[in-house]
């Protein structure tokens, strides 16, 4: 069925192009899976500024800063398939607004999320309606919301949360087969930087919040590349992780965390954690590592979070003093 | 003027009254009173003339093969341009109507550009071009995300598409990928196989259409206020400047078309011109001349509408590059697309609705401000 409220490409459908080089990548290696330069520890720069869309209550715009593969690539483009990508979203706040005649009572402010792919957001181009996925994403996104709103203060009223995501993560390298990861990994970075994100917005939409949440990613990771070495092939923790920096990822975790009242409002935990000893000196069980490692994760997003909020607070008052 | 002054006892703040009583706000900017001694300007500070600033930046997003993010003044227009390769041999009509007579036109048109006409039509034919563009982006209050695309989203698309298709603004030749036909020596063996298709083939010069690239464009409105067309369209230009295809040929041995990833290998895509969209609204001093019956003023109205201009009063201003406030006060619209070649000014579109104000005479006046607006508008895609 054609969508007749687009304009729809030829009706028999096109292709993806194919490279010659991926082709021949069966056989031999074309080119390497970018490395991982951060320490296990080390989270990528987060670019987070409010109050980009001014037709909005709120408005904040992310971005991650791009792997030193991707950096590289840019500055110096020799193969026209990037190496990895860097998330890059939107997100707008409208209202709170009365409700809709139609809708039933609510003593509580009704949040409704969404999240949508442009469809050049990621290595296959995405349709134009939104699919399962990104569904589910603004389910996962309410959840984490909902904790931190204060709702009880708007009753009869709706808040409307829009997220664009412009380029998303890829859930694995490119070079490998498309099997070799059962799980969309890129789809936890993309939801830990939604939930930043909408936290900015909310709070660039001055809407009463308990504390500011922020997204932290951690994942448990087992690198051919360190075997190789031959320090350990140990399965490690890693904050932040790129999933095209990895041969395979274990388990992932995602928390939407609040630093000040030490709270969790989501968390997303997948993959097989339970056979992962995390060396010799942690004791921890595998589950508890990868969410303390999230939550390390979230802290450092939050740090990034405050200065943003900060700035849109700053922004209001020379407004309002301006205003008057 | 008594709406411009509110009585003392009440007073409010520029930006209540802008909501109260947003005609008033806007025809109180443009014409102040005489003894203030102030020009005038519109209520975001502009000359009715006056566009809003404007920056461009291309080449930001990883998985496109080029892009651009327009932002003119606070509208933002993000623009993806997408290659992806439709096989001739899915082209259900292909062999029957195009194989052959695809190729006479290139033996002709190749020759002398100025007859591309019938060469540009497989872009349209075979719908090569597919700009889409997206306001569900909660861009403005107004728009429900995850809805389908509103009537204002839709009309923005196929106008993309519209003018897309007149300016031929893509080369249909740069979207083609050929194979050359090897000949196998004598003409002995082959003629078994097929005569009739290496007769074809001996026609074509032993070249033929192997698949074409369909431009999928794709343009995200992240944020709306006001004029999203003149912002979409600079998008869709910057972002096809930038566009990037891979050499792609034709693989014999997999019966497949292949690219090459090398950035040295690809090529640009060279487009004809440089369109730049301008959108003008037409504010009416008086308020309800929007929803009364439009009554064409005859000879004597003329007049006196000459006189009172004469005298300095002025009745409608023609705004140029309209804010979304300014949008929302006036009914009607001019959008002019203009190209320069050789110093001279060429209206590639030009449109007018919703009202009778503007005449022949300032259409004029608009297609020159058109032109200084290319003008600038070249520089920031120049430069980006």
């Amino acid at each position: 069925m054609t969508d007749r409220r687009r304009i729809n490409g030829p009706p028999s459908g096109t292709r993806p192009a194919v490279f010659a080089s991926s082709l021949k990548s069966a056989s031999g290696d074309a080119t390497e899976r970018p490395r991982r330069h951060r320490q296990p520890n080390e989270l990528r720069k987060i670019f987070l500024k409010t109050g980009l869309i001014p037709s909005a209550s709120g408005s904040a715009y992310l971005e991650y800063e791009p792997s030193a593969s991707l950096a590289a690539a840019r500055s110096s483009p020799q193969s026209l398939i990037p190496p990895s990508s860097a998330l890059k979203l939107a997100c707008t706040v409208h209202g709170p607004k009365p409700l809709p005649r139609s809708a039933t009572f609510s003593p509580n402010l009704v949040l409704t999320t969404h999240v949508k792919y442009a469809p050049f957001a990621a290595r296959q181009r995405k349709g134009h309606i939104r699919d399962a996925s990104e569904r589910d994403l603004g389910v996962h996104l309410e959840t984490a919301l909902r904790g931190v709103i204060v709702a009880e203060r708007w009753p009869k009223s709706g808040l409307e949360i829009t997220i664009t995501i412009l380029e998303a993560e890829d859930d694995r390298w490119w070079g490998d087969a498309p099997d070799s990861h059962d799980a969309p990994w890129g789809m936890m970075n993309v939801l830990a930087g939604c939930i930043t994100a909408a936290s900015a917005a909310i709070a660039d939409a001055r809407i009463d919040c308990l504390d500011l949440v922020a997204g932290g990613v951690a994942a448990i990771v087992s690198d051919d590349a360190v075997a190789e070495e031959g320090s350990s092939s140990t399965p490690k923790l890693m904050l932040d992780t790129d999933p095209a920096e990895h041969k395979s990822i274990l388990s992932a975790c995602v928390v939407a965390y609040m630093p000040a009242r030490d709270e969790i409002t989501e968390i997303w935990l997948k993959g097989d954690h339970s056979k992962a000893s995390l060396g010799v000196d942690d004791s921890s069980l595998g589950h508890e590592a990868l969410i303390d490692g999230a939550i390390n994760a979230a802290r450092g997003a939050h740090t990034v979070l405050v200065e943003a909020v900060l700035e849109s607070a700053e922004r209001y008052a020379g407004l309002s003093s301006s205003d008057s | 003027m008594a709406s411009s002054a509110p009585p003392p006892a009440l007073t409010l703040p520029p930006s209540q009254f802008a909501r109260l009583q947003p005609h008033a706000y806007l025809l109180a900017h443009l014409s102040p009173p005489a003894s203030s001694n102030q020009p005038s300007l519109r209520a975001n500070g502009r000359q009715p003339a006056q566009f809003r600033p404007t920056s461009a930046n291309t080449g930001s997003l990883t998985h496109t093969n080029g892009s651009a993010v327009v932002r003119v003044g606070d509208t933002t227009a993000v623009c993806g341009v997408r290659a992806e390769l439709l096989p001739t041999s899915d082209i259900a009509s292909w062999s029957v109507s195009h194989a052959s007579s695809g190729a006479h036109k290139r033996a002709t048109t190749t020759k002398n550009d100025a007859d591309a006409d019938a060469d540009e039509s497989h872009i349209q034919d075979l719908n090569l071009l597919v700009p889409n563009l997206s306001l569900s982006t909660g861009c403005a209050p107004g728009f429900v995300p995850g809805a389908p695309p509103s009537a204002l989203a839709q009309s923005l698309s196929h106008q993309i598409l519209g003018l897309l298709h007149s300016t031929r603004l893509v080369r249909a030749e740069d979207l083609r990928v050929w194979y050359q036909v090897p000949s196998f020596g004598g003409d002995g063996d082959m003629d078994v196989d097929a005569e009739e298709d290496e007769g074809r083939k001996k026609k074509n010069d032993g070249k033929e259409i192997k698949a074409f690239w369909v431009l999928y464009i794709d343009i995200m409105i992240i944020s709306l206020a006001g004029n999203a067309f003149d912002a979409a369209w600079a998008a869709v230009l910057a972002a096809l400047r930038d566009t990037r295809l891979p050499r792609a040929w034709w693989d014999a041995d997999n019966e497949m078309v292949v690219c090459s990833e090398a950035v040295a290998e690809a090529t640009r895509l060279s487009l004809r011109g440089l369109p730049i969209a301008s959108s003008f609204c037409v504010f009416e001093a008086d308020a309800a001349a929007g929803w009364r019956a439009v009554i064409v003023p005859d000879a004597e109205e003329e007049k006196k509408i000459e006189e009172d201009q004469r005298r300095g009063m002025q009745r409608r201003w023609i705004l140029a590059d309209p804010d979304g406030y300014e949008e929302g006060l006036s009914q009607e619209r001019v959008c002019l697309v203009v190209d320069r070649e050789m110093g001279k000014t060429v209206i590639v579109k030009m449109e007018k609705n919703g009202g009778w104000a503007v005449d022949g005479r300032e259409l004029k006046q608009l297609v020159d401000t058109a032109a200084e607006r290319w003008e600038s508008l070249k520089l920031i895609l120049e430069q980006c």
